[in-house]
């Protein structure tokens, strides 16, 4: 058996309206090169500016880390030369980054664990190439838009306790509102480092891991890569220390280029930009931006409404959905009724109609609605359903559907008397079978005032009445 | 300094060396290597780095779009391109 230690490099595109240190757009899917400006295509004679809200949202992830919050924080220059960098440097941060020695405790797999963070740091991203034939295309319209680096210790041991780890940080910036955390389209991105070596002996060959643009190619990557290295200690053979590839369609990884002169980045401070000092007015605006985390607002919504693990789940993935529920809650709705419709019924019409629940016609004020007619008796649990179709259908009310289609049970004890006695009327023989003891006909009864009131009788009440009428006349 | 460095940090830079540029840069970069040496032995301790000249404020700007106006010239500048993507050979 051997001992693998996996490190994770993860880079989120943060949700600026303008690039880091220009003002052009930091937009996606624009026409090519139409956002760019001397600065960032790298001009002489420019001055770059930072970015108020983005080295907020960068002290934001390193405050809500835990790491310790630089005083200072310095830009350098990273250099390398490929197309994708109009510089050929790389705004970046190095001896003094935002934040350090940050820390993450989550459940990996049954087990809490801490998964230490090295640090985090902020820098602009690169263009984007497409390579068509002969040629490459370029567009900067991505370069130096605000991207914020992430490093953690390499603790994680398996592929999917690096999956789990991903997604809690998914979700924590989707949280925080610094980052869509679409890994798809790649605002938000995972490296990996990897090695492995007999119980005791440290860390092994370092082999870094990228192009897995989903937690779920995180997680076979490195089950793959453990295996692969595992392998090659088990015959005796090196492991070359290298960069390697996630080929997504073979589900392997191939190697990518070696490492054996390690890159050279000549860094050295940006004299363009001065450090950064964050002040008390700073400090605070970040504090701000601090909200209830995921971890914490689960352990607080199953110790405050006693949702179980798999509702709990559900409810905290997304802020807006675990706002939803406790607006719903505020305003009336018993929590685990609230927290089982939106993880059975509406979860299902949003997937049918492909929206999300802050696009949809719900709101929590239509959902309470709904959840307190049926909790009061005012309308049956297959009438609800109904009432929830047509309220995403026509965007209405729950109280103006069930008005406008007459859905609201008959619970008039005054309304359902005459309903008894009207079947009773009509039903003669039945009713004589009961009078004489028989009370295999009073299904019969209930199932036609059933019938006649198209199921909006409260069919309880239509039994005891029926029973009452039929007992005393005897 | 070693010619083997120097080839290398001229790799690093994109620089093309001949062997006689190579023979009489080796010369005069060793000799601002040296000059880094003598700055070494300097005590620097408890001293913090000055790495920029001023520094009073924070410089930043409040997070706000600029169009850019130049962005048509900017691509017009390129030797060659095709829409409005900049073309340069395939470096994949």
């Amino acid at each position: 058996m051997y001992q693998a230690f996996v490190g994770l490099e993860i880079h989120v595109q943060l949700l600026t309206k303008s690039k880091v240190f220009c003002g052009c757009r930091a937009a996606f899917g624009d026409e090519p090169n139409t956002n760019v400006c001397p600065v960032c295509m790298g001009y002489p004679g420019v001055l770059p500016t930072l970015n108020r809200q983005a080295i907020v949202q960068a002290y934001l992830v390193a405050r809500a880390l835990d790491c310790e919050l630089s005083e200072s924080a310095v830009f350098e220059r990273k250099n390398y030369f490929y197309p994708d960098l109009p510089k050929n440097y790389q705004i970046s941060q190095l001896g003094s980054p935002v934040g350090r020695n940050g820390r993450v405790d989550l459940d990996l797999g049954g087990s809490r664990r801490r998964v230490p963070i090295r640090e985090v740091h902020l820098e602009e991203d690169a263009g984007k190439m497409i390579h068509a034939g002969d040629v490459s295309l370029l567009d900067y319209n991505r370069a130096g838009t605000p991207l914020l680096e992430i490093v953690t210790e390499p603790v994680l041991e398996r592929g999917e306790e690096a999956e789990l780890f991903l997604q809690y940080f998914r979700r924590m910036v989707r949280y925080l509102g610094v980052c869509d955390g679409n890994m798809e389209e790649g605002s938000l991105r995972c490296d990996a480092n990897v090695s492995v070596n007999r119980p005791g002996k440290g860390l092994g060959s370092k082999v870094e891991i990228k192009n897995m643009n989903s937690s779920r190619f995180v997680k076979k990557a490195l089950a793959f890569e453990i295996a692969r290295q595992s392998g090659l200690l088990d015959r005796g053979a090196p492991v070359a220390q290298e960069t390697r590839l996630w080929n997504e369609n073979r589900d392997l990884t191939e190697a990518m280029r070696s490492k054996e002169e390690a890159d050279d980045y000549r860094y050295f401070p940006e004299p363009d930009l001065p450090p950064f000092k964050p002040d008390a007015a700073f400090l605070l605006d970040v504090e701000k931006g601090l909200v209830e985390l995921p971890s914490a607002r689960r352990e607080r919504l199953v110790a405050e409404y006693g949702l179980g693990p798999d509702q709990v789940d559900f409810i905290i993935d997304e802020k807006s959905r675990a706002d939803f529920f406790e607006r719903t809650v505020a305003l009336g709705a018993d929590p685990l009724a609230a927290a089982s419709w939106l993880g059975s019924d509406v979860k299902r019409l949003l997937n049918r109609e492909g929206v999300e629940l802050a696009e949809s016609p719900l709101t929590p004020e239509r959902l309470a609605g709904l959840l307190v007619l049926l909790a009061s008796g005012r309308i049956h649990g297959k009438i609800a359903k109904q009432v929830l179709e047509v309220l995403f259908a026509e965007g209405k009310d729950p109280e103006t559907i069930i008005r406008e289609r007459a859905w609201e049970q008959l619970i008039d004890a005054g309304a359902i008397a005459k309903l008894v006695d009207e079947a009773i009327d009509a039903n003669e023989k039945a009713a004589a079978q009961i009078r004489a003891g028989d009370e295999k006909p009073v299904g019969f009864l209930v199932g036609e005032i059933m019938k006649a009131t198209s199921g909006r009788a409260e069919p309880q009440l239509v039994r005891s009445v029926l029973k009452e009428r039929l007992a005393k006349s005897r | 300094m070693e010619l083997k460095e120097l080839y290398v940090t001229a790799s690093l830079a994109q620089l093309d060396l001949s062997d006689e540029e190579a023979e009489t840069l080796s010369a005069l970069v060793g000799q601002m290597v040296e000059y880094f040496s003598t700055m070494r032995e300097i005590d620097v301790e408890n001293l913090e780095p000055t790495t920029h000249a001023l520094l009073k404020t924070n410089r930043v700007r409040e997070d706000a779009v600029v169009e850019s106006a130049a962005a048509d010239t900017l691509v017009g500048n390129a030797p060659e391109s095709e829409g409005r993507f900049i073309v340069i050979p395939n470096v994949l």
